[in-house]
């Protein structure tokens, strides 16, 4: 008896062990995948100073020897290593030298012209003087400058942008699929003249004018010769797009030297065209452009602290702490808060399918009792303007913008937030009332209760989204807060052509910032219902609102040229939004952050450095501000 | 059992142990009946401010003046604004402006202080002089002015009818108010945190929440391992077999990683305060179970057992009464170990934002958590973490300690 059970039980023991052998697969599979974010927020407990601190005795030997006095060091742009250096590419994870936007990162390739955000206009780079449009706005014309070549020592010609943007159709680049609805061709008349011809409408007149004029200034021109060599060895367009391009020819005054997953290296070009007098007269002042791969801001942080980071591009929080408690040699772009200058308007928008969102009575009340200063006190530790500098609209708060609208003529309908009784007030007035006396309001009976969310870890939009709910508490609305992982979030969002699911109420997502296109694009991206219905909607009006006046206007807009209609017409889009309330903007948050650590270098630009045309603070690297790169000087030379 | 308890108070182990772990429990108890500021609720405008009283000063503008003249008031009012490093940035300033050293006395703030306004010029550019030190000469100088001044403020209002400042009110330097007669102040003992809200009140919500979370998990590990533990060690053979089965399979999974993988696929909606104890309680019972097995395993071929076995007594029985009050002693302590790793437990997931999603109450781990991404740490903003830690640190320390000293009143092999 005992042995028999004994040899039930060791075969029960061995099938039992298979079994787990078995059940491990599964286990082994599921394993990395949730194991990720634990293990990353597990070492951010020790302050991440070791990273900081081991980095360089980590460097590799090549660029191990980097002298700290040639060196200029980012934090905040590069996270992870680098996919690769293809310009016709927008997955290269290329935080130094590839980014294709309104405002252009020049420092490898380059775009005709260079974008100043700061008095909104463009400035020649490879192209000769300015631009000029024919006079019935179909086509512009501008010529290159005769010595600009590429790093092979040939010149840049005509040839190179008329192909470049033959090759952005032809396999449907991002740049190509976002263009072509707006330009017809680019071609060359001779070697050094360039004709954009846009697309005309039913009329004759250029569908979009605005867009045309900002291909110029927001994408690069890449050679035609190695396009040539890249189209020889691709299959098709996906092996076109994919290909890492290390073989690259570029134009710009800097180029890779190093790169893996600690830090990517860019060398400057001492044959860069640009030291003709005819542009800037010199080589720009650091020989090394480096990045350290931080882990988190708070390594990136403690490294700027430490003097190891020259240029800080990240959300440093209280950064005057920096200088007044700590007294390091660090500076802001303005001396005082908001420190930076504002650009895009991160905005909390409502799903306007949820339940009782599609009151405008709920959502303006909402909005109100929002305490706007606290979220801009707390959340972005004072680096925005406040909604007292530049009550809402949809312009951003530089100057510019503001200029563009009529505010007298919306100030009633600005809101300034944390009105509480004015909130309740509005509801009362609805007939959306606490019926049950549970505390809570109903709207037809049924409780008003919301979740609102931002992606997890974007710790500036949780703390204002916290707020949020707060607010709602306040007035009778229960709004409670969601954080899901940023690759959950990106793909319920971004998908217009149903309702929002459940758990996306009230929802965050950035606006444009500063460009050649803006506010036109920006307003478009808050308001045109041309996204409803989109797949994959990475422009914006994510809770899919539509108004025909709305549209309309957004339609009209890049048509007019007459300033005071213009102003007309942007200040019946602000009525409409304030008055509709789609969304509500949060707070206003810089184009890019801008704080520089002065121990190696100095000369960054800031507020009053006089310069003219003034360099904005956009990291030296991209549209104009690249010009700081030229002004920079050592500390102790 | 009054003998028993008697016993137990005689550790002095114990007794030291448990007087924290009252004190944690009456503070946390009493405090939100004296202060019924909800614990989430956003007071500064601003974060981090510093532990400390804070006096209204409207309110103290109309408060009682009372004039105390002390002497050492004008050098300490200078000393705020002006320290030796000033002067001596001062200095460096006016030399690199072209003043010769031998004039400038940084000993004697009055000259000092009319070379400076002299000859300061913020726009003027010095060589070498980087943006940050320009902005430091910049605050510098507008904190020194009125430094020197020996008379007082006038508080004036705007007059919306005659459009004009009116003068409502002046200070001087001497006027001194009560601080117990300002009408509005509020004391921070530890601050506020990035949002704005009092560490104090937040941390003891935190505190009930965890304890809470703590007993639930602690309890749901200690029954599954108690069931477990003695069914396989009483009933043994196949039944043993299966059970240990289960419980080494658990074993080699590191039950941490466990309670990640299940917390993170729940997904944050469902995950509440309960909801996290569970998960925690489901994960940690394995050494429990362990080692009441082999504690009961020993108890088994007892003579008092095996007379309960001859007598007809039934299972149940036999374990509930045979078997159970000899390890009880054991299960109490293991009970205790369990919710003080629940705690610690929760408040690591916390960190990990894996934590329950709260947005009425706080947990000990969300508020690190929070501290965390708001770089506390690097800014040196040590109210809105430290307490944390201590607290948490104060708890299992003084369960242990319990722990321990139990030990000492229960096994043998340490009794004096």
């Amino acid at each position: 008896m005992s042995k028999k059970w004994y040899v039930l039980a060791s075969l029960l023991i061995v099938l039992s062990m298979l079994l787990g052998a078995c059940g491990t697969p599964p286990a082994a599979t599921e394993a990395p995948k949730p194991t990720e974010a634990p293990v990353e927020p597990v070492v951010t407990e020790a302050p991440a100073e070791p990273v900081a601190t081991e980095a360089p005795a980590e460097e590799p030997v090549d660029a191990n020897s980097l002298p700290r006095n040639e060196t200029l060091y980012f934090n905040g742009q590069q996270w992870g290593p680098v996919v690769g250096w293809n310009p016709y590419s927008s997955s290269n994870n290329n935080g130094l030298a590839i980014a294709q936007q309104d405002n252009a990162r020049v420092t490898m390739f380059e775009t005709p012209y260079l974008y100043n955000m700061l008095d909104g206009k463009v400035y020649p780079l490879l192209a000769d003087g300015d631009y000029a449009w024919n006079d019935a706005q179909t086509e512009i014309t501008f010529k290159l400058k005769a010595v600009a070549h590429w790093s092979d020592g040939t010149p840049v010609t005509a040839d190179d942008v008329a192909y470049t943007w033959a090759s952005h159709v032809k396999y449907n680049t991002s740049t190509g699929s976002g263009n072509k609805d707006y330009i017809e061709t680019i071609e060359a008349v001779d070697a050094q003249t360039v004709v954009v011809k846009a697309k005309l409408d039913a009329d004759g007149k250029a569908v979009n004018p605005l867009i045309v004029a900002a291909y110029l200034s927001s994408n690069y021109v890449i050679q035609k010769a190695w396009t040539e060599t890249l189209e020889a060895r691709s299959a098709d367009a996906t092996a076109f797009t994919a290909d890492p391009a290390e073989d690259v020819v570029w134009s710009g005054p800097y180029y890779k030297f190093f790169t893996d997953d600690t830090k990517v290296v860019m060398i400057r070009d001492e044959k860069y065209w640009g030291q003709d007098a005819s542009m800037w007269g010199k080589l720009p002042a650091p020989k090394y452009l480096a990045h350290v791969i931080f882990k988190d801001n708070a390594a990136g942080t403690t490294a700027l602290q430490a003097g190891e980071v020259d240029v800080s591009q990240q959300f440093n929080s209280n950064v005057n702490d920096l200088w007044m408690k700590d007294n390091l040699p660090i500076s802001t772009y303005l001396p005082e808060a908001p420190y930076q200058i504002g650009a895009s308007l991160p905005t909390a928008f409502f799903n306007l399918k949820s339940y009782g969102l599609d009151q405008v009575a709920v959502r303006k009340a909402i909005a109100m009792a929002v305490d706007y200063p606290t979220i801009i006190a707390n959340a972005m530790t004072n680096q925005s303007a406040t909604f007292d500098q530049a009550p809402r609209s949809l312009m951003n708060p530089t100057a510019g913008e503001q200029a563009l609208y009529d505010a007298t003529a919306v100030a009633d309908l600005q809101w300034a937030g944390n009105d509480i009784e004015g909130a309740k007030a509005l509801l009362d007035e609805a007939g959306i009332v606490d019926t049950d006396n549970d505390g809570w309001r109903e709207y037809n009976g049924q409780k008003l209760s919301y979740i609102a969310t931002c992606p997890n870890g974007w710790s500036d939009w949780q703390a204002a989204i916290e707020v949020v709910a707060a607010a709602g508490k306040e007035i009778g609305i229960d709004i409670t807060t969601n954080y899901p992982e940023w690759s959950v979030y990106q793909t319920v969002v971004t998908k217009s052509d149903a309702p929002l699911p459940e758990g996306y109420d009230i929802f965050m997502m950035w606006s444009d910032g500063a460009g050649p296109t803006q506010p036109w694009s920006r307003i478009r991206k808050m308001m045109s219902s041309e996204f409803v219905g989109m797949a994959s909607n990475w422009n914006g009006n994510w809770g899919q609102y539509s108004n025909p006046a709305a549209d309309e206007l957004i339609k009209a807009i890049p048509t007019e040229s007459d300033p005071a209609k213009l102003k007309e017409m942007y200040t019946e889009l602000v009525k409409i939004y304030l008055t509709d309330v789609p969304s509500f903007t949060l707070m206003y948050r810089p184009q890019s952050f801008h704080t520089v650590n002065e121990s190696v270098w100095t000369n960054f630009p800031h507020g009053e450095d006089g310069t003219n045309p003034p360099v904005p603070p956009l990291d030296l690297t991209d549209g104009w501000s690249i010009a700081g790169l030229y002004n920079l000087v050592l500390v102790n030379p | 059992m009054k003998h028993t308890i008697q016993q137990v108070f005689r550790s002095g182990k114990f007794v030291f142990g448990f007087a924290i772990f009252a004190a944690v429990l009456l503070i946390v108890i009493f405090y939100p009946l004296i202060i019924t500021d909800g614990p989430l609720s956003i007071i500064g405008q601003g974060t981090f401010f510093p532990p400390g009283i804070y006096v209204n000063v409207y309110d103290s503008m109309s408060s009682t003046v009372y004039t105390l003249n002390l002497d050492d008031a004008a050098a300490k009012r200078i000393a705020s604004k002006l320290n030796e490093d000033d002067r001596l940035a001062l200095k460096e300033w006016l030399m690199a402006a072209g003043v010769s050293e031998a004039e400038i006395d940084t000993t004697d703030t009055q000259k000092l202080l009319d070379l400076w306004v002299n000859n300061y010029d913020s726009k003027k550019s010095i060589p070498g002089m980087t943006n940050a030190k320009r902005n430091y000469y910049v605050r510098l100088n507008t904190a020194l002015k009125g430094l020197m001044a020996t008379e007082g403020v006038t508080v004036s209002q705007f007059n919306l009818q005659t459009q004009t400042l009116e003068e409502v009110d002046a200070v001087e330097q001497s006027d001194f108010v009560n601080i117990t007669e300002v009408a509005n102040m509020r004391v921070l003992p530890l601050g506020t945190d990035n949002f704005g809200r009092d560490v104090l009140t937040e941390l003891v919500a935190a505190t009930a929440v965890s304890l809470k979370i703590g007993f639930v998990a602690g309890i749901i590990a200690t029954l599954i391992g108690l069931t477990l533990g003695l069914l396989g060690g009483y009933v043994g053979g196949i039944v043993d077999d299966i059970i240990m089965f289960i419980t080494n399979l658990f074993i080699v999974i590191p039950s941490f990683v466990l309670l990640i993988l299940i917390s993170f696929s729940i997904g944050q909606e469902q995950r509440g305060a309960v909801t996290i104890a569970v998960v925690i309680g489901f994960t940690s019972w394995v050494w429990t179970a362990r080692a009441v097995r082999s504690q009961v395993i020993s108890l088994r071929n007892r003579d008092h057992v095996n007379l309960s076995k001859l007598s007809g007594h039934s299972l149940v029985h036999i374990i509930l009464s045979d078997i159970l009050p000899y390890i009880a002693s054991y299960v109490i302590m293991a009970l205790i170990l369990q919710i003080s790793s629940g705690i610690l437990a929760e408040a690591s997931l916390s960190i990990l934002g894996l934590g329950p999603r709260t947005t009425e109450v706080p947990t000990l781990g969300l508020m690190m958590n929070w501290a965390m991404i708001y770089q506390a740490q690097i800014l040196g903003k040590w109210w809105a973490y430290l307490p944390v830690l201590v607290t948490i640190a104060l708890i299992t320390f003084s369960m242990n300690l319990m722990n321990t000293g139990l030990d000492q009143v229960f096994n043998p092999a340490l009794r004096d």
